[in-house]
């Protein structure tokens, strides 16, 4: 087989190894990912949600409860009192220990005229009647302002009521400290970069942002209004320095102030980067473990497949060799047979002629001369000749008409004794030492007998001619070994030390006609009827050599079991 | 003593007449033919002790032939001459009733040790078939007749 098939092959199943697998291995981890990004996201809008509901429950608590301490005292208190800077000194302490968020406290009459103050700043008789929140609070009785600089030029925001008394209104007011307003919206932390502020109406920062930016600042983020109180929308924003953010707003105080949440993106959805990147991780590790499998699998299936079709292109060639020989032997059945009819004519004919000459002889027809005992020489060779050609062609029908086995279990372990017993005689006229080595748990084989004596006695007599060529009449050694070999096969192996085979012999040896013997001495048949017996047992033949050092054949049988 | 009477039957004509000369010159009676259907013909005109056959001929084959032989005279003998030199084709004659085989080539002398071997069979054979048919002749009469009732049974 060529390189390019099995490396096709080995691409093919390489790739399908891998994919099988990634494919569903990607799938399950690609479908976890986004069940777990819409977890987490529904669940981090929904925490951020309910953070932004909460915090404007306390915003606005706050903003109650401050109004309601104002309520209070101007439920207790007439202007009368108030309007003196004791009683309102006494007030506003009272005030302070209930929130520390109070910086001052004033009274103003209808003119908005500052009858009286108590507080840090020297406002006192300062006329406010122009000023928006002064309208507006005599317009709605309370008011609470968004932050504003005010004729003292910081920072802060007041909660003002009015009342009637007398039929004269009067107004109390009081500024909240914007540091702590600050300090209660900032007070939210999610995760390391969420925070909250408050916008007014008109986009300015009410409370200060962690970026920086100052109270009454415009911040630059993208911001979205709910459409009604108490909506909280959600969405994801750009800042200017590029930063994702999610955003959670809400309207506070009659939609005139609004609470942003904000939290960086990556922040908010820290767990899901970590979720990537352990994804990331597994992919690569699991990928990395499929693609290792996959690579020894297919190394270790495409190095069997080789190792099979090897055993199999084996098996082919000696199929082919087996099936050669039977066609041959077929062939040279049938020409022996139709050589062996003229073959008989001259063989009549010789004896006719041998026995005319002996008539003529004695008739004294013929008198003996060089020539006659010539003539007498040429026909004692031709009948020679005859007898040769006769040996042939029987050898060759032989090999030809193997006939079917007559199989019985034969029982290696007395058989090969045998068979050895026979060759013993021969053995000890050259000087050959024969070993027997048979295992006893050598199970029988099924075959003919007299085949199997056939294959054993032309193996014994090839290796003693082998021996004799070698060593002459001592120092030669053949060794008959057999035991089982795995796989219900028994293996009979017969090596000699004789003078071995040249490796361009060893190619041919199966061949018929194939001999190194001199003319006459063999007809090159032995072997490859040896080999026909063995195939049709369903066993195989193998030979291994060594130029001057020795042989071995080796004969491998079913077992009869 | 009655003289061995053998036919050869090939259809090689030349081994036919050569071996005709050969036998003759031994002194053997011998009667040649071309084809199984001419060495029946003979054996129908003439008595023939031993009939050397060849297997493998054109039209009626050997062991064809054999077999009608065996059938209309049984008690000629028939050696097989086969040019396969296996067992099984000599089997398959021997089981048809022939009395031995030959393997081509074959020399003279085997050849002729072989029918006078087949000869000495077909011999004993007739000595017993005339032994007992005399046997019978010596029965008396009222043990032909007690025979007969026997069989009659």
């Amino acid at each position: 087989m060529d390189q390019g098939y099995y490396r096709s092959i080995r691409k093919n199943f390489f790739l399908s190894m891998i994919l099988v697998p990634v494919i569903p291995f990607i799938l399950s981890l690609t479908i976890g990912y986004s069940y777990f990004i819409n977890a987490l996201e529904t669940n981090t809008i929904a925490s951020m949600k309910r953070i932004v509901a909460d915090h404007r429950q306390m915003i606005e608590s706050f903003l109650r409860e401050r109004t309601d301490d104002l309520m209070f005292i101007l439920h207790e208190y007439r202007y009368q009192e108030l309007s003196r800077s004791e009683v309102l000194e006494k007030v506003f302490r009272n005030l302070q220990s209930r929130s520390p968020a109070f910086v001052d406290l004033g009274v103003f009459d209808q003119n908005g005229s500052h009858v009286a103050y108590q507080g840090p700043y020297s406002l006192k008789w300062k006329v406010y009647r122009d000023e928006d929140w002064f309208k507006q609070v005599l317009a709605e009785g309370s008011y609470v302002s968004d932050i504003f600089l005010g004729y003292r030029q910081v920072p802060h925001f007041i909660i003002a009521l009015t009342k009637t008394e007398n039929g004269r209104k009067w107004v109390l007011r009081a500024t909240i400290d914007t540091h702590m307003f600050s300090e209660l919206v900032e007070k939210v932390r999610i995760g390391k970069t969420g925070e909250a502020y408050l916008l007014n109406a008109q986009g300015e920062l009410q409370t200060r942002q962690r970026a920086g930016r100052g109270l009454m600042e415009k911040p630059p983020d993208t911001i979205e209004y709910p459409d009604a109180a108490g909506e909280i929308l959600t969405y994801i924003g750009t800042d200017l320095i590029g930063e994702d953010f999610l955003y959670a707003t809400t309207w506070l105080k009659k939609k005139e102030w609004l609470l942003v949440i904000r939290q960086e993106k990556a922040d908010a959805f820290g767990a899901l980067r970590a979720a990537a990147y352990r994804i990331i991780l597994i992919s690569l590790l699991g990928g990395a473990a499929i693609i290792g499998v996959a690579f020894y699998m297919t190394g270790r299936i495409i190095t069997r497949m080789k190792q099979m079709d090897t055993e199999k292109e084996n098996l082919g060639h000696q199929l082919i060799l087996a099936q050669r020989l039977a066609e041959l032997g077929e062939m040279a059945a049938g020409f022996a047979h139709e050589i062996n009819n003229p073959l008989q004519i001259i063989r009549s004919e010789q004896t006719l002629i041998e026995m005319n000459l002996d008539d003529l002889k004695q008739s004294g027809d013929l008198k003996p001369s060089e020539g006659l005992a010539e003539v007498e020489d040429s026909m004692a060779q031709i009948k020679l000749q005859i007898e040769r050609c006769s040996g042939i062609t029987q050898a060759i029908l032989k090999f030809g008409r193997q006939g079917e086995p007559r199989l019985q279990e034969i029982d290696l372990r007395e058989f090969i004794p045998q068979v050895t017993a026979m060759v013993a005689k021969k053995a000890s006229v050259h000087g050959i030492a024969v070993t027997q080595e048979i295992s006893a748990a050598t199970p029988p084989v099924y075959g003919d007998p007299g085949q199997l004596q056939q294959v054993l006695l032309n193996l014994f007599n090839n290796a003693m001619d082998a021996i004799s060529a070698q060593h002459g009449a001592s120092g030669g050694r053949l060794c008959i070994q057999a035991g089982p070999d795995g796989d219900n096969q028994i293996e009979i192996a017969v090596s000699d030390n004789g003078c071995g085979i040249s490796s361009e012999n060893l190619k041919k040896i199966f061949s018929p006609f194939f001999t190194t013997k001199p003319v006459g001495k063999g007809t090159g048949l032995g072997l490859s009827v040896c080999f026909g017996i063995i195939d049709k047992l369903g066993g195989e033949m193998t030979v291994d050599s060594k130029r001057g050092e020795g042989t071995t054949f080796t004969v491998r049988l079913p077992g009869a079991a | 003593m009655e003289k061995m009477r053998m036919m050869l039957v090939d259809d090689e004509e030349r081994f036919l007449s050569t071996t005709e000369k050969l036998l003759k010159k031994k002194g053997y009676d011998v009667i040649i033919a071309a084809s199984g259907q001419q060495a029946l013909d003979i054996l129908n005109r003439k008595s023939i002790h031993v009939v050397i056959l060849d297997v493998k001929m054109p039209g009626m084959d050997g062991i064809e032939t054999l077999r009608e032989i065996k059938t209309r005279f049984p008690l000629v003998e028939v050696i097989m001459l086969t040019g396969h030199a296996t067992v099984e084709s000599a089997v398959d004659g021997l089981k048809s009733g022939a009395t031995d085989y030959l393997m081509k080539p074959t020399g003279l002398d085997e050849l002729i040790e072989k029918a006078e071997e087949a000869f000495e069979k077909r011999r004993r054979l007739e000595e017993k078939i005339r032994l007992a048919q005399s046997k019978k002749f010596m029965k008396s009469p009222r043990d032909i007749i007690r025979e007969a009732e026997n069989v009659s049974d």
